[in-house]
């Protein structure tokens, strides 16, 4: 799980229950500039599916996405 | 306000002015029973958390705009504008009020709370001041629907790293540990975005050789939680079009109380059955399909009856049964099924920022929960178990919150 990626904020949404991930990704996204980056990492299958459908009602973008041992990462890039 | 936005409100409250409304709004006598029934007013006896209050918030409205008596006098009696200290008050009320129904039980005139905070909860979104939170997930679930293909290669992916965890619990063996896009299941089994919504339940079905099918789409109907009908019945199409599209027979709703009651009682009927999850590993156990060995899990069992799957859904003998074939010592909490406390968490309230709030109007569920001196406390909803864990935590309870599901699957014989 490495890249070129600067990211300015990290949240550990690992074990959280339903639908603390999405609050906390909503939530975050606000606490950084419009052009920074969050990285969010869950262990939810769903999030696969949820973070990208809050990403286009948001109006944000995921940048990257990636699965490795049970973990779920998630580079997402704040846009408005 | 200006005027434009206060005559749209008032069109929103006319819309939910149907015959059952105007009853609960014009009946009530203010006898107070409802205000022991509720658990907030059971905890921290303030006016503000007694159901009849939350009511006359509604009321109040209703009567200056509705009635004859507020349109001519509107500066005689208790009346309420609709303004921004009006909105206030609706807000105040509708999201300190978690939907349970228990003061319905107990009112002489079956007053739904529930149903009048439900028009709180449509002027609220009317004046954009609904929570956000609950907003944006019902908006995040339907883009969903749409948008499902873009989604669903890595959703197959996710659920495909989760079939280690099922064989560890289960230990059979099958083609599809989890299936997906089964055409002709029996079970369309609908879970929760976690592992732990999905896992145990994998392992059950499994178990039971059923023929099943997991959902794309999460069971949670977050329409429902910010009492939006619009979103409500959006959300549930999702799930309604895929069982119907993969032609099943049941439709199984995982651990979630508002998701099962929703799609059990609020979609109208539908060409498929409608199940909770407990009724379905109550059925297994019923007909040998699945065996567990009693007695597995050590110590003291009690339940919480989630209100919307127990006391408004109907759901409540399965549960027990499932609990009496994995355990000697299962005890009720006082008083139980119908009449069972809320935890607080439902309504959405879990999901808000209100820590203090919840814990604080948990003191009545905590009072139950030490007086069953239990050491497992299950129960059959997201909502009940994340608030349960969180007054266990605050209340320093020493208490095991488990979901039903886990518990069968830690208890499985396996031939």
């Amino acid at each position: 799980m490495s890249d070129e990626i600067k990211v300015n904020k990290t949240m550990d949404l690992k074990g959280l229950a339903c639908p603390q991930p999405v609050i906390k990704v909503n939530k975050g996204i606000k606490e950084i500039e419009v052009g920074q980056v969050l990285e969010a990492i869950t262990t939810d299958p769903g999030s696969l599916a949820d973070f990208p459908a809050w990403a286009r009602t948001s109006g944000n973008e995921i940048l990257k996405t990636e699965q490795e041992s049970g973990l779920i990462r998630f580079l997402i890039k704040r846009v408005k | 306000m200006e005027e434009e936005k206060r005559k749209k409100l008032l069109d929103l409250f006319r819309s939910k002015l149907d015959r059952p409304m105007q009853y609960y709004l014009d009946v009530c006598t203010r006898c107070g029973i409802c205000k022991d029934a509720c658990f907030a007013y059971a905890s921290v006896p303030k006016t503000e958390y007694t159901p009849v209050w939350r009511a006359e918030v509604v009321r109040k409205i209703y009567k200056r705009y509705f009635k004859w008596t507020g349109k001519i006098f509107p500066f005689l009696g208790k009346n309420t504008e609709i303004d921004d200290e009006g909105m206030k008050q609706l807000y105040e009320a509708a999201y300190t009020c978690t939907g349970c129904r228990r003061c319905m039980v107990y009112c002489p005139f079956g007053i739904d709370t529930q149903a009048i905070q439900s028009v709180a909860k449509l002027l609220l979104i009317g004046n954009e001041s609904a929570p956000e939170e609950l907003s944006m997930l019902a908006d995040a679930s339907i883009e969903k629907g749409k948008s499902l293909d873009l989604y669903k290669e890595s959703f197959i992916q996710g659920i495909k790293n989760l079939e280690k965890e099922v064989i560890a619990k289960w230990k059979g063996e099958s083609d599809q540990i989890i299936p997906l896009d089964v055409e002709g299941a029996n079970i369309l089994y609908v879970a929760l975005a976690g592992a732990h919504s999905i896992v145990p339940a994998a392992s059950i079905l499994n178990a039971a050789k059923e023929n099943w099918t997991l959902s794309f789409f999460e069971a949670v109907n977050f329409g429902a939680f910010v009492g939006d009908p619009r979103k409500t019945q959006l959300i549930a199409k999702r799930i309604i079009d895929e069982a119907i599209r993969l032609k099943v027979k049941e439709v199984t709703i995982c651990e979630c109380g508002t998701a099962y009651r929703v799609m059990k009682h609020l979609v109208g009927e539908q060409p498929f059955e409608v199940t909770h999850i407990a009724e379905v590993m109550a059925r297994y156990l019923k007909e040998d399909r699945i065996k567990v060995e009693r007695d597995r899990i050590k110590g003291i069992i009690t339940y919480h009856d989630p209100c919307q799957s127990g006391r408004n859904g109907g759901v409540i003998e399965e549960p027990r049964y499932v609990l009496q074939q994995l355990t000697s010592k299962f005890v009720e909490m006082s008083p139980n099924r119908e009449y069972n406390l809320c935890c607080g968490g439902g309504g959405g309230l879990v999901a808000l920022e209100n820590e203090d709030f919840r814990e604080e109007t948990g003191k009545s569920k905590v009072n139950q929960i030490k007086e069953t001196g239990a050491a497992i406390l299950a129960t059959g909803c997201e909502n009940c178990n994340t608030q349960l864990k969180f007054l266990g935590e605050r209340y320093h309870l020493g208490i095991e919150v488990e979901f039903l599901t886990n518990l069968v699957a830690n208890s499985l014989l396996l031939e």
